[in-house]
């Protein structure tokens, strides 16, 4: 710890200069957004001269932004509340029965983070094509259900919960089932809230699983309306642009503010011993 | 413990089991299998073994290997960059105690958001009529607008700059984690000999986090040698000006969906795979002697 006055200084000077850094970007998406075209593209470095809503009005009419958050929210939800239920349901076998070959279980789970996701891309679309899942929503949940991240991390939460707990209530003739959801999962509840909010994180931010899987429009989710957005009229719709990247950025990062230390754990669950 | 039955045990794991047959072994299966046979999915009858033909085309044809260049020039740039960036905020975060968790929130902020919103900001900020030029131009450090995008040499430094501001807040947390767990008895021993604060950090900290930084270089290599829609975002599936901006993902993406080449892809996807595995494996080697 510095205790000199000056080098307290001089690290908040140089914290406050990052931080400057790091949302100086967000601070000109939310400026644009109330631009008009043309100053967008004439005045980059100026303040809104008259503050326009236009981009605003105009996004909703030129897509139908409303489906496309909607299809956002369902796909990332599903996905999440499956994450929650089916990679507990894994570590609760793996941490609290004495089911035989436990031990490789986890280890084969661990190996298996180790194989690049690279590989999958080809072989799984086909599969898909074979199946008729493209241009389905089931193309995006199913594969992304359960995760061996989750199970680990889920795991080592479960550790922590004392044995003692499920003993009691084995004596007192509850089933697994039973223990599982009404003891362990509420247990396992600011854990859950960890892996919940990075598999939501991710499958909001997902671009390359709708880019290969969904064609139609009315399926479109957010990232990849976005992109398909921008490409579609360089320079033409700039402030609808710039609405619609305000619109999906802003929720995200007020969001992670009020829940930031669930995201932060999520994060350091690796890597540190 | 008891547990008589281990049914439950076992239904409750068969969503792995299930995960791992379906979406892990018969793909890898299935990518091995198409590496020797030339497909094509729009008309499969049409499938033939043409034994290691794929992977002689893949290693043979230059475009791998510049795609594999292309990333880790990348990656040289981002990792110093970030690596840099991520550790002195960490080590400043470390010295304060008010307000340090806002600043800790506000540094984190560009991790979460997604790669297509902040590269559209970026995109914006560096661009030839952007704020970044017009400024510097104003100033006089810049004489006419860069083009960077029609640059043999820039996309690559442009791409690793956004994503140092993008990722190092992951880095800086993983850092703040492995100092936490130092023990603080070492620093005031050091003080006692009347250490420099440069001293300790490079005779403490960094010794002392060597796990951290070397988890954070294998992360950034595994997920660099995959980098797909920062490319894809800029130049579509044109890989840049003389496809300087070409990834092996891209590379793959062209070839398997653009050429409907799904053999070929296959091939190069495996490719990819041993080579991050290998990489993987030997940064795990070299950390298991470090301890």
């Amino acid at each position: 710890m510095i205790k000199n006055r000056k080098q307290q200084w001089l690290i908040y000077g140089g914290l406050i200069a990052a931080s400057v850094m790091v949302l100086y970007p967000f601070f000109f998406m939310i400026m644009n957004s109330f631009k008009t075209g043309s100053e967008i593209m004439h005045a980059p470095n100026a303040m809104p001269q008259e503050w326009s809503f236009r981009g605003y009005i105009e996004v909703f009419k030129a897509i139908d932004l409303f489906r496309i958050f909607g299809n956002t929210i369902f796909v990332a939800s599903a996905i999440t509340f499956l994450n929650c239920l089916l990679s507990s349901m894994v570590a609760f076998a793996i941490v609290k029965t004495n089911m035989p070959g436990r031990e490789f279980w986890l280890k084969m789970i661990l190996s298996s983070m180790m194989i690049p996701g690279i590989l999958f891309t080809i072989p799984v679309y086909m599969m898909m094509y074979d199946w008729g899942w493209i241009n389905t929503f089931r193309a995006l949940i199913i594969p992304g259900s359960i995760s061996a991240y989750n199970i680990f991390l889920l795991v080592q939460f479960m550790k922590q919960i004392d044995n003692a707990y499920l003993e009691a209530a084995r004596i007192d003739g509850a089933g697994e089932f039973r223990i599982f959801f009404k003891i362990v999962l509420p247990m396992l509840r600011p854990a859950l809230a960890t892996v919940g909010i990075l598999t939501f994180m991710n499958a909001w931010n997902d671009f390359m699983g709708p880019l290969l899987y969904i064609r139609d429009d009315s399926m479109l989710t957010l990232q990849l309306a976005l992109f398909k957005f921008q490409t579609n009229v360089p320079g033409g719709n700039l402030e609808q642009l710039w609405a619609m990247t305000t619109m999906i950025a802003v929720p995200v990062v007020f969001v992670f503010f009020f829940m930031q230390k669930n995201f932060i754990k999520a994060f350091t669950g690796v890597g540190v011993k | 413990m008891k547990f008589k039955e281990h049914w439950v045990a076992y239904l409750f794991l068969s969503p792995w089991v299930l995960f791992f047959l379906v979406f892990l072994m018969y793909p890898f299966f299935l990518s091995f299998q198409n590496s020797f046979l030339d497909i094509n999915v729009l008309n499969p009858e049409n499938t033939r073994f043409v034994g290691l033909g794929n992977w002689i085309t893949v290693v043979s044809d230059g475009k791998f290997w510049l795609s594999l260049f292309n990333v880790l020039f990348n990656q040289i740039i981002f990792i110093t960059l970030s690596f840099v960036v991520a550790l002195l905020a960490a080590l400043m975060l470390n010295e304060i105690e008010f307000m340090a968790s806002l600043f800790r929130t506000i540094l984190f902020v560009p991790v979460i958001t997604s790669i297509t919103v902040a590269m559209i900001i970026f995109d914006f900020l560096v661009s030839p009529v952007g704020p970044i030029q017009e400024n510097l131009q104003s100033i006089g450090m810049l004489a006419a607008p860069v083009f960077w995008k029609f640059e043999q040499w820039l996309p690559m430094p442009m791409i690793a700059l956004f994503s140092a501001w993008k990722w190092f807040g992951v880095q800086m947390i993983i850092f703040l984690g492995g100092i936490a767990s130092i023990n603080k008895s070492l620093y005031e021993a050091a003080d006692l000999d009347g250490a420099s604060w440069w001293r300790k950090v490079t005779k403490i900290t960094l010794p002392m986090i060597k796990p951290q930084i070397i988890f954070v270089l294998t992360i950034n290599i595994i997920n660099g040698l995959q980098m797909f829609v920062e490319v894809f975002m800029n130049f579509d599936l044109q890989g840049g000006p003389y496809n300087s901006a070409l990834t092996p993902v891209l590379h793959l993406y062209q070839t398997g969906f653009e050429q409907m080449k799904m053999g070929e892809a296959s091939t190069i996807g495996l490719l990819l795979a041993v080579i991050i595995f290998v990489l993987t494996t030997l940064q795990m080697k070299i950390t298991a002697k470090g301890d």
